[in-house]
């Protein structure tokens, strides 16, 4: 109960501040200018080619399901990710900089149940935040092309294709995926919160994590690398696309979650030590 | 209430706190003085389990903080130099948040521990709307609310005008009267902690110098105020008695040692004493002394 209550403290603290605020206007923005591509009588041209190519019927798949999922599968890795850096960055550094940690401090609170109800916030943010894309995302495009129509699905790199015509169909399997994103996303955030826990400024703790993963992904990309894309977190953080394979795989879900549920932990956990082996001068 | 033992702590290879030791009885108000980095922070950061001890150990109503931290934290509150409060957010927010911390948040508590600290119109208003004063008014406010039986006090009125130190000063000894509220008062402004401590315990460079209560100092070795003609002959006869001569035209006579005896062996030694008057020592005097080197440290 206690913990409950101080978790709705930490999520009041991370709602109040403006920062946590920019990324949904971010993503707000950049899907309306998505949505404004969409429409673009050449972009229609281009994506009935892919459509067609593939036999499919344009008119089917040009959708507000398809819409959404371009947005989150083009944006989450890049913009969102500066977002979930940013504000799991700063609930531990932000908080010591600005001396609120002292206050805290005062107070009869273990550094590990603090930890956990910060980490547990910044969870609850990263996994709801990607559903906010999805939602915002998907209510603008049914606004610009309706609701009717199906899901296409296309994602070279992890060898992904697959077409839904049933809405129903479609939309559970992008529910589906936007809780896969979000699960994956988690651990971008985690990186962001071990650093946080160091005696590092909010912001180097923002850019240490975003260099990790763009150099993850730039190496990722490398054919020398390829027999071993597998080890790359950003290749694992892509698994969530196989919740859009038409016949689910659960030994390769299981396998790429477990490993990121492990890397979490751990993150988690050099963060933990990091943080309760410091000293804090009043 | 709080006992200290043997606190030792090194920073970068120097010794912030070398063997520093101290004990809080109950209802008592303790004050903590020296310069900067003398180590007052230190040792606060060290009760409230902020700062790891090389060695050493402090509990509080017998349960050590390093070694059961919550348990021991459970009755303190704390106030600190510039207290830093999430600006974005209400002063009654940011009690609730606290006080989530510390078991949970009681809304008519608080609004009874408000109104005692003179904040009820502005507990709405944003934090970053707050003068110095109102912080320091709204910290009192989420230290009182555990309802704390021992009050860290770290450098409060610092940065308070007059008229603000002085409300702070008595609603301090309020708290002690009232609640019989043990507190450790962290602070370099002398004449604060010589009004409000019952006794003090100066550190320098990380090691206690003295401890003994202020109204030894008032009532220890008496001093006197004298203004003579020849000097020379004052000081053999003075030092022949075991006194001292201080700074300032000032002299320290043993204890016991009746005034009107030493005017009269003055007289007798040839000195002509045009005045010879009793002042009252000062902390600040006795600080000075001892962190000159004149003091004796115990």
């Amino acid at each position: 109960m206690a913990f409950i209550e101080q978790l709705k403290g930490e999520l009041k603290k991370l709602f109040a501040r403006p920062r946590t605020w920019m990324g949904y206007g971010a993503f707000l923005a950049m899907e309306a200018v998505i949505l404004a591509v969409y429409k673009l009588e050449a972009s229609q041209r281009h994506m009935r080619g892919i459509v067609e190519r593939n036999g499919l019927e344009f008119n089917t798949y040009y959708s507000s399901l398809t819409i959404t999922f371009t947005i989150m599968l083009l944006s989450m890795f890049l913009l969102g990710s500066i977002y979930f850096a940013l504000v799991a960055g700063d609930i531990v550094a932000k908080e010591n900089e600005d001396g609120n940690l002292r206050m805290v401090f005062a107070r009869p609170i273990s550094r590990l149940r603090l930890l956990l109800v910060k980490y547990t916030a910044v969870c609850l943010y990263t996994f709801s935040f990607v559903f906010f894309v999805g939602v915002s995302g998907y209510a603008m495009a049914v606004a610009a092309v309706g609701w009717e129509g199906g899901l296409f699905v296309m994602e070279p790199k992890m060898k992904v294709f697959a077409a839904y015509p049933d809405w129903w169909e479609g939309a559970w399997r992008l529910a589906l995926s936007a809780a896969g994103i979000g699960i994956s996303m988690i651990t971008l955030s985690s990186i962001a919160f071990m650093f946080s826990c160091f005696r590092i400024k909010p912001a180097a703790a923002t850019i240490i994590t975003l260099t990790i993963l763009f150099v993850d992904m730039i190496l990722q990309g490398f054919p020398f690398f390829k027999p071993y894309e597998s080890y790359f977190v950003t290749w694992r953080m892509s698994a969530w696309v196989f919740l859009m394979e038409p016949h689910l795989s659960w030994p390769k879900l299981v396998e790429s979650y477990a490993f990121l549920l492990g890397l979490n932990v751990s993150l988690f956990t050099i963060g933990w030590l990091a943080f309760q082996t410091r000293d804090f001068k009043t | 209430m709080l006992e200290a033992t043997g606190l030792y702590k090194k920073f970068g290879g120097k010794p912030a706190l070398d063997d520093v030791s101290f004990r809080l009885e109950k209802g008592e108000i303790y004050g903590l003085l020296g310069h900067n980095g003398a180590g007052k922070s230190t040792s606060l950061g060290i009760i409230l389990g902020m700062v790891a001890p090389d060695r050493g150990e402090v509990k509080i109503d017998g349960v050590s903080v390093q070694k059961h931290r919550s348990k021991a934290l459970a009755k303190v509150g704390a106030i600190f130099e510039a207290p830093a409060f999430y600006d974005y957010m209400s002063g009654w927010e940011n009690l609730k948040i606290l006080m989530g911390y510390s078991g949970g948040f009681d809304a008519k508590a608080a609004e009874e521990v408000i109104t005692r600290v003179g904040l009820e119109k502005r507990i709405g208003s944003k934090v970053r709307t707050y003068s110095h004063g109102m912080r320091q008014r709204l910290a009192l406010a989420q230290s009182l609310l555990p309802e704390p039986e021992l009050l860290l006090l770290d450098e409060p009125t610092d940065g308070l005008d007059p008229e603000g130190i002085k409300w702070f000063r008595e609603f301090i000894l309020g708290l002690r009267k009232e609640k019989g509220m043990t507190v450790l008062f962290n602070s370099h402004l002398l004449a604060e902690v010589e009004l409000m401590c019952d006794r003090v315990a100066i550190l320098r460079q990380g090691k206690r110098v003295f401890e003994g209560s202020v109204k030894d100092f008032r009532d220890g070795e008496p001093v006197y105020e004298v203004e003579l003609e020849s000097w020379e002959a004052a000081t053999v006869w003075i030092r022949g008695t075991g006194g001292e001569i201080l700074d300032g035209g000032k002299i320290s006579l043993p204890v016991g040692m009746d005034p009107a005896v030493a005017v009269e062996g003055l007289v007798k030694a040839g000195v002509k004493v045009r005045n010879f008057a009793k002042v009252r020592r000062s902390l600040e005097d006795v600080y000075m002394e001892i962190l000159d080197g004149k003091g004796s440290p115990n």
